[in-house]
């Protein structure tokens, strides 16, 4: 394969070009309800082409990988259509590797059968926790992702990639409430890590059961605590997508606003992204572009020091790259994504963080969060009240918005504590590229006024 | 046809079975923060295959048109514990008309593309310098063949063109994403108007002024009427229907919001964004009245629920999707509706849609980009405002809908069609 790469990179007539190969098998079993909704199995395979001309980038994507110099030459024909310019593309280290996946129970050679009799008993599960269970989602996937890169420059890697990916989301209902709540498992480890689920599955379904008597949470400002789940979402949508230097290198007003040195938190804030931490869900050796990941701070005490880029916004901005250029699949070229963002943990004891607080929010699990630019949105699952320091009761629609650096600023408080969000079925999306596979984390933290939507009652 | 050779492969061991192959082939030029950026070519190819085996139903999927042998393999395996058929494919039926296919968008290629993305770049700069203005334009040209065991084969050509541009504009610690786009089966669309409409929103944006937390009217552009729908549309999947969640289940024929209020899935308007005759499987597409004069009529429903509840498919496809979405339009002139609300919003794009439970109506969203209405004017934009209520309650509580439509869809949205403004009396508002 290797040399088919490199003989078809050889054809171009551009400033730097690289190909992109992957032939990936899924296989899947859903539930919903009792009944199994769909089983089934595919193969993708397809590639990119990407050719740089004076600064212009043109771009082909194919299923068909029959006459690779063929697409060469039309990505290249693109470029020096769009270019006009000057070439900026910071300078990375030729590599030549090949990665072997390593997994716990190769997931490729476990019957259908045998998965879908596994599923089927994590749905039941959750399906007989409790007669206000309405319904249950619960999804099974795998997949194993082989690519072959080369560019120009003499980089050629070859990789494996293996997902698998369990959750079950559980409906209760009583008369017109009705909550889900769900749990996931997975990651690149093999089969091994959906093959204990079963209290999860049943966690899933006795919380929509509790959230049936929760009370929706009154609109206001309140001190919150967020769990690691939700620091970890929160620190990835309000924070992590402002350091993607695509949206920074070319606007001088975001320049200004994301300033390396400027103050973001409180001394104790350290945020970091890192691809190479072991076992994380964002974690790979080399990025898209072939770049060497590696741990980027991002604050370090308190202030900007980093951001993170790919080739040309590194170049663009006179940085380093930091092996952050990321896709989802092959019909798109990779752009500046997260890989594992988290919060470092603190010095509170995690325990001790409620202290003091009179009355506030306690913010558990993740629905979804969302952001532009500044302003963001995140979602718990559930929450509870926290009232003179002590958890009390449950609540529901528990969102939380504002303004990102209003409430990095904040935070006063880190705990001790720091854990990882599980696998699930999505993940991070990015203009037309979802979903990526990040790690999320962090320790519980403590925001003073945060913004809680509800209703006005 | 390949697919008809797949069919044939797969009934030496099957009972039924149905393929469809997707051949597609885009163009599209991209400009980011000012700058032409990049130029795509793609070539897409997918076969899909369904049989049933034993009473059982098994998928597979390949991009690989030589993998006949393989995807009927895979489908076999899946079906030997899939989930029982409900339904069965179905025989040659007559298809109603639609054009999807405009042979003038053949020629149009890259450089002219570039040109008339330039020209929205220029208009949005003319208005504004400060604005990092973007573009992009897509021209895809698929071709879709389906055959089934029955005997049911049917072909059909599409053209599909989107046009967006817009920008971001950054004022401070204040950044303003905003844009226009619109996607058509045909190529006459007028770029000038959507560059105009985008900068529109920017134009409403250049005050930013306070609200105060309470209750008040709130009109919705029709893109921002997304709020609304997501929750109708979450509510008339057959499948949440006959699983128990929507709340809708037992309410066909009953009046579900204001009587003025009519919701039409119409798939034969020439060009729409989704248009076609036939879905991915092989049901004839038709007109589905959703909500006539308050009245909930239909829900929608794909072949496999459909035989489980004992209803026929409405032709929304294995995925139960909307086609083009059309809310009849109302008496109110848009500008009429504006100059009557003393204190009021108008929203447009929300962050956090579809987060909390909008399956059961309830929303909480921030308003990303939305506007104050005050003494019957757009007066500037809101900012840190959260929007709150229940979309079924909003829909009974509609106060003015208006005599424009307008195309909504493309990339950023979740339904396509044309929608008017529409005005509710009150929503709870809290700001910051």
């Amino acid at each position: 394969m290797r040399d088919r790469l490199t003989t078809a990179l050889k054809s171009h007539n551009v400033d730097y070009a690289d190909i992109r190969l992957e032939d990936k098998t899924d296989s899947w079993v859903n539930f919903r309800g009792p009944d199994l909704d769909s089983v089934g199995s595919s193969r993708v395979t397809g590639g990119i082409v990407r050719a740089l001309y004076k600064g212009g980038w043109g771009y082909a994507t194919f299923n068909n990988l029959d006459d690779l110099e063929k697409q060469v030459r039309d990505a290249c024909e693109t470029a020096r259509l769009i270019g006009s310019s000057k070439t900026l593309l910071a300078e990375a280290q030729p590599v030549v590797d090949e990665i072997t996946a390593v997994m716990d129970k190769d997931f490729r050679e476990i019957p259908l059968k045998e998965k879908k009799a596994q599923v089927e008993e994590y749905n039941k599960i959750a399906l007989g926790y409790h007669e206000s269970i309405q319904a249950t989602r619960t999804l099974y996937s795998d997949s194993f992702k082989k690519i072959w890169y080369a560019n120009s420059e003499g980089t050629y890697i070859q990789d494996e990639q293996p997902n698998i990916v369990i959750s079950v989301q559980a409906t209760a209902r009583k008369d017109d409430i009705v909550q889900s709540v769900h749990e996931s498992a997975g990651g690149p480890e093999g089969y091994a890590a959906v093959e204990n689920f079963h209290e999860k599955a049943a966690n899933a379904a006795r919380r929509a059961v509790e959230l049936l008597s929760a009370a929706p949470v009154r609109g206001g400002k309140y001190t919150v605590i967020t769990n690691p789940e939700m620091t970890g979402v929160f620190t990835h949508e309000a924070f992590g997508h402002l350091s993607e230097s695509d949206f920074v290198y070319e606007n001088e007003q975001m320049k200004a606003l994301m300033k390396i040195g400027k103050r973001f938190g409180s001394d104790n804030l350290n945020i970091v992204d890192d691809g190479s931490l072991p076992g994380g869900l964002g974690t790979h050796p080399y990025d898209y572009e072939g770049v060497r990941t590696r741990k980027n701070y991002l604050v370090k005490d308190g202030i900007l020091v980093g951001r993170l880029h790919s080739r040309e916004t590194a170049a663009k901005m006179g940085e380093e790259p930091t092996g952050n250029a990321r896709a989802v699949f092959f019909q798109h070229p990779p752009i500046v994504r997260m890989t594992n963002t988290f919060i470092e943990p603190g010095t509170t004891k995690a325990d001790d963080i409620f202290k003091d607080i009179k009355l506030g929010v306690y913010a558990f699990s993740v629905i979804g969060g969302q952001t532009a630019m500044e302003m963001f949105t995140f979602s718990a699952a559930y929450g509870y009240m926290i009232r003179d320091g002590q958890v009390a009761e449950m609540v529901r629609d528990v969102v939380l918005t504002g303004n990102v650096f209003d409430t990095l600023m904040n935070i006063d408080a880190i705990g001790d504590d720091l854990r990882f969000a599980p696998n699930g079925p999505g993940g991070c999306g990015k203009g037309e590229q979802h979903p990526l596979r990040v790690g999320l984390g962090g320790p519980h933290i403590r925001i003073q006024n945060c913004v809680v939507g509800g209703g006005q009652s | 046809m390949i697919v008809q050779q797949i069919i044939e492969k797969a009934m030496q061991k099957a009972q039924a079975a149905q393929a469809v192959l997707i051949n597609q082939e885009t163009s599209a030029v991209e400009f980011d923060n000012d700058l032409l950026k990049s130029g795509t070519s793609s070539q897409r190819t997918e076969i899909r295959l369904k049989v049933i085996l034993d009473g059982k139903v098994g998928n597979s999927t390949t991009t690989d048109l030589k993998d006949i042998d393989g995807i009927v393999a895979r489908a076999l395996e899946a079906a030997e514990f899939g989930s029982p058929a409900y339904f069965e494919m179905p025989s040659t039926q007559q298809l109603t008309d639609v054009k999807t296919f405009d042979p003038d968008l053949l020629p149009l290629a890259k450089p002219e593309m570039i040109h008339f993305g330039k020209q929205m770049m220029d208009m949005i700069k003319s208005y504004n310098p400060d604005i990092l203005a973007s573009a992009g334009l897509n021209k895809t040209i698929y071709s879709i063949e389906y055959a089934n065991s029955a005997g049911a084969v049917y072909t059909s050509d599409h053209t599909d063109y989107s046009v967006g541009a817009g920008g971001a504009l950054v004022r401070g610690t204040d950044i303003l994403y905003a844009g226009h786009g619109l996607g058509q089966k045909k190529r006459s669309i007028d770029t000038e108007d959507i560059a105009e409409r985008a900068i529109e929103y920017f134009r409403m944006a250049e005050q930013i002024v306070p609200v105060k937390s309470g209750v008040m009217p709130v009109v919705f552009t029709p893109s921002g009427l997304a709020l609304l729908l997501l929750s109708v549309i979450l509510g008339i999947d057959g499948k949440n229907v006959f699983l128990g969640t929507s709340p809708l289940r037992d309410r066909l024929g009953q009046s579900i919001a204001d009587s003025r209020l009519t919701i039409i899935d119409n798939p034969f308007l020439d060009y729409g964004p989704r248009s076609s005759a036939f879905d991915d499987e092989g049901t004839p597409r038709q007109v589905t009245p959703i909500v006539e004069n308050g009245q909930l009529k239909n829900f929608i429903y794909d072949r496999d629920t459909a035989g489980r509840v004992g209803v026929q498919s409405t032709g929304h496809g294995s995925t139960r999707t909307l086609t083009n979405l059309v809310i009849q339009p109302g008496e109110t002139a848009y500008s009429q509706m504006i100059a009557n609300i003393k204190e009021g919003l108008l929203v447009h794009e929300y962050l956090g849609i579809g987060q909390g439970n909008p399956i059961n109506g309830e929303f909480s969203v921030n308003v990303y980009l939305g506007y104050k209405i005050e003494n019957g004017k757009v007066t500037g934009r809101i900012k840190d405002v959260m929007l709150a209520g229940n979309a079924y309650e909003a829909l009974k509580n509609i106060t003015a809908i208006s005599k424009e439509q307008e195309w909504v869809g493309g990339g950023y949205n979740f339904f396509s069609g044309l929608v008017p403004f529409i005005q509710v009396g009150g929503l709870s508002v809290t700001a910051k």
